[in-house]
């Protein structure tokens, strides 16, 4: 399969509304923090990719939707009263790819997974399965920032079964020895810095895992 | 016969610690929820009927005793056994330790999973999923191409959903409770009633009683609380489903309904239903007697119908009393035989379709 547009999103908590105000025109209704955080890198890289065809978004995330949980048991819970709708846990970290369908984008599946770090190769692989029917996926790797000031950050590349101008070979790779360790947070990153300044495969590596990247053509 | 099938399962519910407990039950007179909880009025709850004052204690306690009997119903050898990859799908995790812990007794929703998957002795990859009320059934999916690509024989696929007071509040604030009772397929329905369950379903690419012929996801974005009035989701869901297992629609002898007695879901899905089918097979929603088990429900639904069925009968649809005319959906219970094929719906927030294809192998 082929890797296009990985698109790397690090926003200071104190920009982000601005910075999602400034891509959609306004504070995106129903969704909270997690939610936008995940459409604004998602549509980043779709933006960047361009192309049409079904689409799946399968997306990463170790904590999910902390800031939504965390308003709706300190807000609502500790007063005994009814969550705010789309605040509460089951629907936030899912949210993202419904509102991106509603974004005319030809959505035909989701899913939200929770993995360790080095767990990241599940993704490509996952991907590669849904390529069977959809004809692009595009993959993520989404955080809320913590504390300390530390970035929020949304990672995305769109994987897809047809060949293009500019992508990337992404293949599973059976001999994962000299491949270089990686984890959620930097596998995309490290893709986006590598593009375009080498002809040498990048060979990455997570668990027992690895994926190779070579620039194709 | 190849493919993937069922080859264990294990479920507490409130209609009993175990799978066993939970057919007799059900073979019996319907039973209310347990439990009330208060939040912003009061909502009747189905409760796994296990005491414990610690969530985080009471859980593992659970997880524990269905590990059991998998354990024993699955007859793996221990060393295969502790290879199986476990995917728990889950909309809520540990959210509940928070009742009684506070913000610091939560965990991340991947340390809480890793720690029920080491709780059943498995020690593959671990991987959680959520897409709300269906994230058992995507947990599922990602075990079947697991199985189907070779990677493992068997996989573990967990459906969790403990009892908390954050998801009842969510529901609540969307107005989709009812007070009362739960009531699919109803012409009183009036809203949902939720639940808690614990099921473990193992999956292998050796042959088993049911096979699990195809797996249909779709995504509807109508609205991210609800499906498309008009069905047309599901219907595609359920004709995808078919499709993939090569059936026509007269082929199917029953079909598992998502319906948990919300006014306008079970609409939707009435509508699926009498679009692709004509006449309509027969039908059974399981709402009524386990409540809404989110993301817990595919495979709690599936170990209960399964073992039901194994029995010999279609469980009865607790709740359902009055058909509603608009719905033109009766479901009903009683002798299996001659069920062979069996569509399996399921849907959730965030517009997550899904509908399985079950047909009998052996």
């Amino acid at each position: 399969m082929y890797l296009l547009a990985p698109t790397v999103l690090r926003v200071a908590p104190d920009d982000f509304p601005e910075r999602v105000r400034s891509r959609f025109a306004s504070e995106l209704r129903r969704a909270g923090r997690f939610a936008q955080l995940c459409l604004l890198g998602a549509q980043a890289c779709l933006d960047a990719a361009g192309g049409d065809g079904a689409l799946g978004v399968l997306w990463a995330s170790e904590f999910g939707a902390l800031h939504a949980t965390r308003a709706a048991l300190d807000e609502d819970l500790r007063r005994g009263e009814p969550a705010m709708p789309f605040a509460f846990i089951a629907a936030q970290p899912h949210l993202a790819g419904a509102l991106l369908a509603q974004r005319s984008h030809p959505v035909t599946r989701t899913a939200c997974l929770h993995l360790a770090p080095d767990a990241w190769p599940s993704l490509p692989q996952l991907a590669q399965r849904w390529l069977v029917e959809c004809e692009r996926v595009l993959v993520g790797c989404v955080e809320e920032s913590g504390s300390g000031g530390a970035a929020h950050r949304s990672d995305w590349c769109l994987l897809q079964k047809k060949p293009v101008a500019g992508a990337v070979r992404c293949e599973r790779s059976l001999g994962p020895r000299n491949a270089a360790a990686a984890t959620a947070e930097d596998w995309i990153p490290r893709v986006a810095a590598w593009r375009g300044s080498a002809d040498a495969p990048l060979l990455l590596r997570g668990g027992e895992d690895a994926w190779s990247f070579t620039p194709d053509g | 016969m190849t493919g993937t099938f069922v080859r264990a399962c294990a479920l507490a519910s409130a209609l009993g610690p175990d799978l066993e407990a939970a057919v007799e039950r059900l073979a019996g007179a319907p039973v209310a929820p347990a439990r009330n909880t208060k939040i912003g009025g009061t909502w009747p709850y189905f409760a796994i009927p296990v005491a414990g004052k610690n969530w985080r204690k009471r859980a593992e306690a659970i997880a524990r005793s269905v590990a059991e009997s998998l354990r024993r119903e699955a007859a793996l050898a221990p060393a295969r056994w502790a290879e199986l990859p476990c995917i728990v799908g889950s909309s809520s995790f540990s959210v509940g330790a928070w009742d009684d812990g506070g913000w610091a007794a939560l965990e991340p929703s991947f340390e809480f999973s890793r720690r029920l998957a080491r709780g059943f002795g498995v020690h593959g990859p671990v991987t959680a999923v959520s897409t709300t009320c269906t994230s058992g059934l995507s947990a599922l999916d990602i075990a079947l191409g697991l199985v189907a690509e070779g990677e493992f024989r068997d996989a573990l696929v967990l459906g969790a959903e403990f009892s908390n007071r954050l998801t009842v509040a969510g529901f609540a604030g969307l107005e989709l409770l009812s007070a009362t009772a739960a009531r699919p397929c109803d012409r009183e329905r009036d809203g949902l009633v939720l639940g808690e369950a614990l099921a473990a379903v193992l999956v292998s690419a050796a042959s088993a009683p049911w096979r699990i012929a195809a797996l249909a996801t779709r995504m509807d974005a109508t609205s991210v609380t609800g499906p498309a009035p008009d069905g047309s989701v599901i219907a595609n869901a359920m004709r995808a489903a078919m499709a993939g297992a090569h059936w026509e629609s007269a082929a199917v002898d029953l079909i598992k309904l998502q319906s948990g007695g919300g006014p306008l879901a079970d609409s939707a899905e009435a509508n699926a239903v009498r679009e692709v089918f004509a006449p309509v097979p027969r039908t059974v929603s399981l709402k009524g007697a386990l409540g809404h088990t989110l993301g817990a429900s595919g495979p709690a639904e599936l170990a209960l119908l399964l073992a039901s069925l194994a029995r010999g009968r279609v469980p009865a649809t607790w709740g359902f009393a009055n058909a509603d005319d608009e719905l033109g959906l009766a479901p009903s219970g009683g002798d299996a035989q001659g069920v062979r094929r069996v569509l399996f719906n399921l849907s959730g927030f965030g517009g997550s379709v899904m509908s399985v294809a079950l047909e009998k192998a052996l």
